[in-house]
């Protein structure tokens, strides 16, 4: 039996309109999943100025282990989630402390794109290593699932990644607003020299930093193995994504970071079903370059250092 | 003085002798007869990089049929040797290599690299010099633009005419079971959009209606508002001009929509008998149709053996095997079959001999026009049960056609 013909609610068979809503709702979807891997990429610019061309590769490294995981000990992507966090936490802390604590601060910046873009493709050749350049996919029993509403399609992956997304990014606003640390990060993004001054251990902040914005990936990674076919290749693509939306919304804002992933996510998903998916991708950067013409800044950046 | 004179003479006759096995060995390979060491073939495979793993299967692939050979006697009484050197998938590095393996090691033959993109410099390197080149992989239309007579691509048919298959099997259907309408989303490389384009103005000129066609960039990573306008438009058939990711996204996009066409065609990815169902989940394979050219459970000449043979060494069962291997392989038997028709395994018999006539291989009966165009057709593999089985061409065929395809397992 051939699947069932469905008609758009809008009624005529307005089959445009709804590939159209089809194309928003699965844009809004994905934009958490987007969101989630852009803030962890915002905070590391925010807390260290580092423009980190790692982190399409550490979402792929945390794919990757939430692979191993569910293929080896059958162990849910979502449920892994915590773990996987946990080790990517400490592959991030590393990478602070090896690689970019030696760089000099006034230089950083522009160093960073460099070193960073060095650590992505040494992961990308560990990877390469360890699962081969096969591509890979998490297929849990409800990876395809999805609801039907009003004639559209929820797919279910997409709404718990969306709904996982908001959960992380509360809590990252939470720790970066209500604790200790979090005012020791906002501290050092302000002005660096007073809070060591003021006892903060600047150095010790910006590995943490470096550590959560590498587990954002990793909780970006899982759900990203369920969504999409991935290989240690992957990463390429991803951070001229990530980047776009960072900078469309703010260097250092997290909240930017979400709308910049919402309008990048919905804007290219409708182009590609309604005009061209040839276009689509285009669409990324011809928002972006609106954006910053009018804006430079980005949406929510702002001029004074320490927007987180 | 005289015994100088005889020095000198003794010299001048070393010299020539040596320049003369020199020049036989860089201009036309191993001479017929006179060789009686080992049968040394150069190949130039990507062992790192982007081709990786369809390097190593190719690799596999020669190396199997060279110890088939091997344990036979070799060929022509000399035992194979294989020289196989890593071009780390750089089109630079393979032209390199081939030089070295021609000028430096003096194979006597070469067999190719894998993809067209590195086969292109490779076989003008192997022209130059007067190798035969039978290249497993590398069959886009660029290869064949070069007309060269010493290339051989080693499959049933230039990789964009291998939806034929599928064009003839549809318009054998009675008329109402064909179907109405079509779209095509078409991956944007040298191979996957020109094959679907084939494949739309043949079925167009046969009066299946095009409600979609879109092409898409390698870098699109999320195919679902692509097949969310497609389902949309509810098309009898889809056929996919894909390569891997995409093929695998297509298929869960429109199990995730909810939308089973009649007809689901795609031109890689599908054809995968390890990969698919790990990626799209093996409910979700049932009826889609790809090209193949060597398949699990095939009966063409040397196949039980191959498959036996590649478990044998690699372990895992006949689906798990790599059609890049049976196409490695089947060059090796193609080396084979000319030295057991002629008596002699040198360049220009194997180039002159291949030219001449078709030979039956694991990958069914292949002979080439002039430029090393294979000239024959592709079959048609399809998903039933779990497992891709030939459906088409009909007097070969080991299962008959699934259509309509069943809905989505989920």
């Amino acid at each position: 039996m051939p699947g069932p013909r469905r008609r758009s609610p809008t009624g005529a068979g307005d089959d445009h309109v709804h590939a159209l809503i089809q194309g928003v709702i699965l844009g809004v979807l994905t934009a958490g999943v987007y969101a989630l891997m852009a803030s962890g990429q915002t905070l590391i610019f925010g807390i260290m100025r580092v423009v980190n061309m790692a982190q399409g590769a550490m979402v792929i490294l945390g794919a990757y282990l939430s692979y191993q995981m569910f293929t080896s000990l059958g162990v849910d992507p979502f449920l892994a989630i915590p773990v996987t966090t946990a080790v990517m936490f400490g592959v991030g802390v590393g990478v602070q402390l090896l690689f970019l604590r030696p760089l000099h601060a006034e230089d950083k910046s522009q160093l960073s794109v460099l070193v960073t873009f060095a650590v992505a493709l040494l992961v990308e050749g560990l990877m390469s290593v360890t699962w081969n350049t096969t591509d890979r996919g998490i297929n849990t029993g409800y990876v395809n699932a999805s609801w039907t509403v009003f004639g559209y399609q929820i797919t279910l992956v997409r709404l718990w990644a969306f709904l996982l997304s908001l959960a992380a990014l509360a809590l990252l606003y939470l720790v970066l607003n209500r604790t200790r640390f979090g005012r020791a990060v906002r501290a050092s993004v302000q002005n660096p020299e007073s809070a060591r001054l003021l006892g903060v251990e600047s150095e010790r902040v910006a590995a943490i930093g470096y550590g959560l914005g590498t587990a954002t990936a990793a909780a970006a990674g899982s759900v990203y193995g369920m969504l999409y076919p991935f290989n240690p290749g992957s990463h390429y693509d991803l951070i001229s994504r990530l980047l776009s939306i960072v900078l469309l919304g703010g260097l250092g804002s997290i909240g930017g970071a979400v709308v910049g992933a919402l309008v990048i996510s919905v804007s290219s998903s409708i182009v590609a079903a309604a005009v061209s998916p040839i276009w689509s991708q285009m669409t990324f950067f011809v928002v972006l370059l609106l954006v910053l013409l009018i804006r430079p800044r980005g949406l929510f950046g702002t001029t004074v250092r320490g927007a987180i | 003085m005289k015994t100088d004179n005889r020095l000198w003479t003794l010299g001048l006759a070393v010299t020539a002798a040596a320049t003369l096995v020199a020049g036989c060995a860089s201009g036309g390979g191993g001479t017929p007869g006179g060789a009686s060491g080992p049968l040394v073939i150069g190949a130039s495979v990507s062992l790192t990089g982007d081709f990786s793993d369809s390097g190593k299967a190719i690799q596999r692939g020669y190396q199997l049929w060279a110890n088939m050979v091997n344990a036979k006697g070799g060929i022509l009484g000399r035992q194979v040797k294989l020289t196989i050197v890593d071009d780390a998938s750089s089109p630079t590095q393979v032209v390199t290599n081939y030089q070295n393996l021609i000028n430096k090691d003096h194979v006597d033959l070469t067999f190719g690299p894998f993809s067209t993109l590195l086969t292109i410099p490779a076989s003008q390197v192997a022209k130059r010099y007067g190798y035969a080149f039978l290249a497993p992989a590398g069959g886009g239309p660029a290869v064949f633009q070069l007309n060269l007579n010493n290339f051989f691509f080693v499959q049933p048919a230039p990789t964009i005419q291998s939806g034929n298959v599928f064009v003839n099997y549809l318009l054998s259907l009675p008329a109402d079971q064909r179907p109405k309408t079509a779209a095509y989303a078409e991956l944007d490389d040298p191979f996957s959009a020109p094959l679907a384009e084939n494949i739309r103005q043949k079925l167009e000129a046969a009066g299946v209606h095009t409600v979609y066609k879109q092409v898409y960039p390698s870098e699109t990573m999320d195919l679902s508002p692509v097949m969310g306008a497609i389902a949309a438009l509810h098309p009898d058939l889809v056929v996919g001009g894909t390569q891997n990711e995409d093929a695998y996204d297509q298929v869960k996009s429109l199990v995730q929509l909810k939308y089973s066409p009649k007809f689901m065609f795609q031109s890689n990815g599908a054809n995968s008998p390890l990969e698919f169902p790990d990626k799209v989940g093996a409910a979700n394979t049932e009826g889609i149709m790809a090209p193949a050219d060597w398949y699990p459970g095939s009966t063409a000449a040397g196949s039980a053996e191959f498959t036996a043979a590649y478990i044998k060494a690699y372990g895992g069962t006949a689906q798990s095997v790599d059609d890049s291997s049976a196409e490695a392989y089947a060059v090796g038997q193609l080396v084979s079959a000319v030295a057991a028709k002629t008596g002699k395994i040198d360049n220009a018999t194997i180039i002159s001999t291949l030219h001449s006539n078709t030979w039956p291989t694991l990958l069914g009966n292949l002979s080439w026009s002039a430029n090393g165009a294979p000239a024959g057709e592709f079959n048609l593999v399809q998903w039933q049960k779990g497992t891709l089985l030939l459906v088409y061409p009909t007097s070969i065929a080991h299962a008959r056609p699934e259509a309509p395809k069943p809905n989505w397992g989920g």
